[in-house]
Parts: C-alpha cells; sequence; structure tokens
C-alpha cells in the first residue's frame, strides 16, 4: 500500500512538472514577449538590458571612422542582438511582436595601421574588432512610441565600457527619422543586413545551418 | 503524507535530472565512427565574440576568408576561459562566413544611411575549431575542420583538415593563448558575462 502511494505520488510529481513544462513550451509567441526586455523607470527612461550578449548575434555592418571623415555616426562594428522568441516570430510573421528589443552593441576597430581603420593580420588586411564602444536599442511598443512608427530609440553611450545605467527617448530627429525614410515597411529594421531574417520563405530554419 | 511529499520531490528530481542531461546532449563536439566531426548545430544561440572581416578587395583579391568571420562559442566556455586563461577540452568555436555586400568602391566598401562600409549579405561558410588535448594532441590540442567556404547548404559532417591549412598558422600565431585569436574578441579580455 505504501509503496503504490510512492509511486502514484511519484508519477504525480512527474506530471505535475510535465504538465508546467508542457504548458510553458505551448505558450504563443505573444504571452511570451510580455517578459519583454525593456523595463522602463517611473519617469519613462529605459534601463540598459542584461545578458544581451546571450540574444540571438543577426549581423554586424561596420562603418569604420576612416572611411566616414572620422566622423561616423555609430563607430565602428555594429553587433546586433534579437531574442531568439522575437527572431522566431519575425520569421513566422514578418513583424516583430509588441516589446522587443534590439540591441546594437559597438566595437571600435582594432589598432588601425591604414588610413581606413584596417590593419594586417595572418588572415589578412581586414578589420579586427577592438574595444567596446557603445550601446544604442530600439524597442517596439505601438502605444508608447505611435509617433515613430511604434518604435522608440535609446543610446546608452558611444564610449568604452562603463555605459549609462538608463537612457531617456532619443528625439525623432536623431534616430527614428532615418528608420522611417528607410525601412518603415520592414519594421524599423534594416533586415537587408541580417541575413538570418532574410530568407523567410525557404524550407530552412534560422537557428540551424542547412546541411546536404 | 510524508511519503508523498518525498515521492513528489524525488519525480520533480527525475525529470529535472532528465531535462538537464537532454540539454547537455547538444553541447560538445559530436564525431562519427570514422572520427569526422558532425556539423555543430544551434551554434546561432551561443555567444557571439566578434566578427572580423578581411575582404578580398583588401587582399588582392585572394583573401583566404574574405567575408565576415562570425564567431560563437558556448556560454560555460567563454566564462571557463576569463577564469582560467584557457579553454577546457571538449570547447567547440565555430566560424560561420557571411558575404559583404556587393560594394562600390575599389576598397570593396559602400554607402548606406550609416556610413560608408561593409555590410553582411549572405552566408557563405562553417569553419570549426574543437579542442581535445589527446584526440589532436598533434596539432597543439586543437582540431580545425570546414564544412564547406560557399552557401549553404553545408556538409554534415567533416574529416579534420590537415595540419598545414589552419593549425600551422594558429600555431605560429596563437599558440600562447590557446590557439585562438584572443586579441580580436572583446569578451575574451574583458571580464563580462
Amino acid at each position: 500500500m505504501q509503496k503504490r502511494e510512492y509511486l502514484t505520488a511519484i508519477f504525480g510529481g512527474i506530471a505535475v512538472i510535465g504538465a508546467s513544462a508542457a504548458l510553458f513550451r505551448a505558450q504563443p509567441v505573444v504571452a511570451q514577449t510580455q517578459g519583454s526586455a525593456a523595463v522602463f523607470t517611473s519617469d519613462g527612461k529605459l534601463q540598459i538590458p542584461t545578458g544581451f550578449r546571450r540574444w540571438v548575434f543577426v549581423g554586424a555592418p561596420l562603418t569604420p571612422n576612416g572611411l566616414n571623415d572620422g566622423k561616423a555616426n555609430f563607430p565602428e562594428f555594429h553587433n546586433v542582438y534579437i531574442q531568439a522568441q522575437n527572431v522566431e516570430a519575425y520569421m513566422k510573421t514578418g513583424e516583430f511582436p509588441e516589446g522587443t528589443v534590439i540591441v546594437k552593441e559597438l566595437t571600435r576597430l582594432l589598432n588601425p595601421t591604414f588610413p581606413d581603420g584596417s590593419r594586417f593580420e595572418p588572415s589578412g588586411r581586414g578589420f579586427f574588432n577592438g574595444a567596446f564602444n557603445g550601446i544604442d536599442l530600439t524597442v517596439k511598443d505601438s502605444k508608447r512610441f505611435a509617433k515613430t512608427n511604434g518604435w522608440g530609440f535609446f543610446t546608452f553611450g558611444h564610449h568604452p565600457l562603463p555605459y549609462e545605467k538608463t537612457a531617456a527617448e532619443a528625439p525623432a530627429t536623431v534616430c527614428a527619422n532615418c528608420h522611417m525614410a528607410n525601412v518603415a515597411k520592414t519594421d524599423m529594421t534594416w533586415i537587408q543586413f541580417y541575413p538570418l531574417l532574410l530568407d523567410r520563405t525557404a524550407e530552412t530554419r534560422w537557428d540551424t545551418p542547412q546541411s546536404r | 503524507m510524508r511519503v508523498i511529499w518525498k515521492a513528489l520531490i524525488a519525480g520533480a528530481f527525475v525529470i529535472t535530472a532528465v531535462a538537464i542531461s537532454q540539454t547537455n546532449s547538444g553541447s560538445g563536439p559530436v564525431f562519427t565512427k570514422d572520427g569526422d566531426l558532425v556539423l555543430p548545430t544551434g551554434f546561432r544561440e551561443w555567444v557571439f565574440m566578434g566578427g572580423p572581416i578581411t575582404p578580398n578587395s583588401l587582399n588582392n583579391g585572394e583573401a583566404p576568408f574574405p567575408e565576415f568571420h562570425d564567431v560563437y562559442i558556448e556560454r560555460e566556455n567563454l566564462l571557463y576561459y576569463q577564469h582560467h586563461g584557457n579553454f577546457p577540452d571538449g570547447t567547440v568555436l565555430v566560424k560561420e562566413l557571411v558575404l559583404a555586400q556587393k560594394g562600390k568602391y575599389p576598397d570593396g566598401s559602400l554607402d548606406s544611411a550609416s556610413g560608408r562600409g561593409y555590410f553582411p549579405s549572405e552566408l557563405h561558410g562553417i569553419d570549426v575549431m574543437v579542442k581535445d588535448s589527446k584526440r589532436f594532441a598533434n596539432t597543439n590540442k586543437w582540431g580545425f575542420f570546414t564544412f564547406g567556404h560557399h552557401a549553404p547548404p553545408y556538409s554534415p559532417s567533416a574529416k579534420v583538415m590537415p595540419a598545414a591549412q589552419c593549425a600551422s598558422c594558429h600555431i605560429a600565431g596563437v599558440a600562447k593563448t590557446d590557439m585562438v585569436w584572443v586579441q580580436y574578441y572583446p569578451l575574451l579580455h574583458a571580464n563580462l558575462q
């Protein structure tokens, strides 16, 4: 009798955990994004997100200071990160869910030796990542940022670590206008620079390399 | 009643143990019975360390890797390196190559809204290195593999490359930093997570 009780309880335990795991996995994408990485202070500033280096890296455009009269808007590599569930949702729907945060972390170039910012390394002449140099990010919130096409833009500094802990929304003229002018049709995101996000029709998955 | 609680907790432990073992099954290198390396999957959810670019146009049209070299590492191996200054056996580093968009200038760059520079376009190959002190003792503990230097699809498995192709350059250049070009990866020289 006691043994049976014991077994019943073990299976009960398994069932409870299993059910909660199943519930967790079965949550629709929209519900998952309720846990947005965007956290605002009481005065409407955005807190710097943590853990984004564990998000999905989607691409890193490079605009060296050396090719931009020493004044690149974003010096110099732009490493862009998006949470996996938001990449997943984008691949399904072509839009990012409410609450999506896209982080752009900048790094400088490693010790340039040519005027364009490049240097020789054993792999050839090119551009190599140097020190971290700042964070910009954008948050999708259709109500809060209705005036700028549903996205708010923030910068936590263009300089070496440490970054600012909070940031007020950047004026539309600084960020949003350029996104609205160029990429309003692709949910305000420069999809064309992020190969993982480009192919939404192929029978491939963004998280798995396609093999023969 | 106490028995039931114990059993419930035991049940929870069973599930947790199963879940953990399943999570770890995707970690570390997988070899076929012939010793070929199986193409790692899931690395796009690992930690991105950096993405140098050596354009063909700056290398007389013959760059060994004429693309962005996006390098990924699993988080636990990154943390291990930050603490110990070397990588544990079983570490896998994936370098996914991504072509730059067609340039407008002789140096391969083009103008974009954010300025003149280089911008990723298409996935274009995967190279991998694996640390295994015994299996790759002859090449300073690391084995090197390529799954294709072209658009997907990639090879599902790959044989270890001859030392002359990959390992010898790493041995000559970065033997002291565990065969990895740590100078290109800011996460490896900052104590960051």
